[in-house]
């Protein structure tokens, strides 16, 4: 039959599912400091000493929630920090291509211009807002994401890069945007996941 | 109003050298004369947290006949931290005893 500090564990390492990582590290090392207090007890061995140090700690669910507030943090920095960096590689690739078109003579549609500029613009703004106001937003970083992808493919449309065979100084940037862009969807999914998880912890909590 | 400065308190704790989650925990109570009663838990995020931020660092260690245990210790921009948020909270604090204490008078 399972201890109360085993059984307390269990519960810690299924309310950390969302790292397991993190959930296999804190669980050995509150093992190690509930079965230390409970040996300090004046009862130990007995499931009272057990009980007491398992009380004196808290309820795993509180300290996953703070765990997974923490982890939402850290994800939320990651991804304005892509965002950042996805901005800054678009609007240098898109100047790049814009300057070897010129220099071409362009005759692309006339819609894959317009995209590539206003979907970038959009972009940025949305970016700002969120930025200044709503930095835990995934719908608003949804939307930049959603903007910087119209703008890279309507770039690429706009210059028909390998077709028209295209030098490296301009098909390493946006291949490098292409890349950035991946990156910010991965890590604005998993914002959305972690702050959904933080969520479910948050209602039980309560 | 513990809880905003736990990073500060677990920061000020490890000053004296590096401690496991049990024996950073009792060294609060200790030092506080049993005030500051948090769940023993609440330790755990907050060293996760510093680590994470470089405030910290940790490994595992196994002392002879003993039990293994992660051992944290401060790191030198843990050790910058703990100086700044130390004078902060010297600023902070002196600005209240003066407000509560009557130190100085208000401003008619």
């Amino acid at each position: 039959m399972a201890g109360v500090i085993d059984t307390y564990l269990a519960s810690l390492r299924q309310d950390l599912a969302f790292d397991p990582a993190l959930a296999q590290r804190l669980a050995e090392e509150v093992e190690c400091h509930l079965r230390e207090a409970a040996e300090a007890d004046a009862d130990w061995p007995s499931p009272d000493a057990e009980r007491r140090a398992v009380e004196r700690f808290g309820l795993a669910r509180e300290i996953a929630a703070q765990l997974a507030r923490d982890a939402v943090e850290r994800q939320a920095r990651r991804t304005w920090l892509t965002v950042v960096a996805t901005l800054v590689v678009t609007f240098v690739a898109m100047r790049l291509r814009v300057m070897w078109l010129e220099d071409l003579g362009e005759a692309a549609s006339a819609v894959a211009p317009l995209v590539d500029r206003y979907a970038f613009v959009a972009a940025v703004s949305v970016a700002a807002v969120g930025w200044l106001a709503f930095r835990g937003s995934v719908l608003l970083l949804a939307v930049c994401l959603g903007g910087l992808a119209a703008s890279i493919a309507a770039g690429f449309v706009r210059a028909s890069l390998f077709a028209a065979g295209a030098p490296l100084g301009v098909l390493l940037p946006a291949a490098v945007e292409f890349a950035l862009v991946g990156l910010l969807a991965w890590h604005v999914a998993g914002l959305g996941r972690r702050l959904r998880q933080t969520a479910a912890l948050r209602r039980t909590v309560r | 109003m513990l809880k905003g400065h736990l990073d500060a308190i677990v920061l000020a704790a490890l000053e004296a050298g590096p401690a496991h989650g049990y024996a950073i925990i009792e060294a609060i109570k200790d030092r506080s004369g049993a005030t500051f009663d948090l769940p023993e838990g609440t330790i755990y995020p907050a060293l996760h947290r510093l680590e994470q931020a470089g405030l910290l660092e940790s490994e595992w260690m196994t002392p002879p006949g003993g039990r293994r245990r992660r051992i944290y210790s401060l790191t030198k921009a843990g050790t910058a931290a703990l100086a700044a948020r130390r004078t902060a909270w010297d600023r902070f604090s002196r600005a209240v005893n003066t407000l509560l204490g009557g130190g100085r008078p208000w401003p008619a």
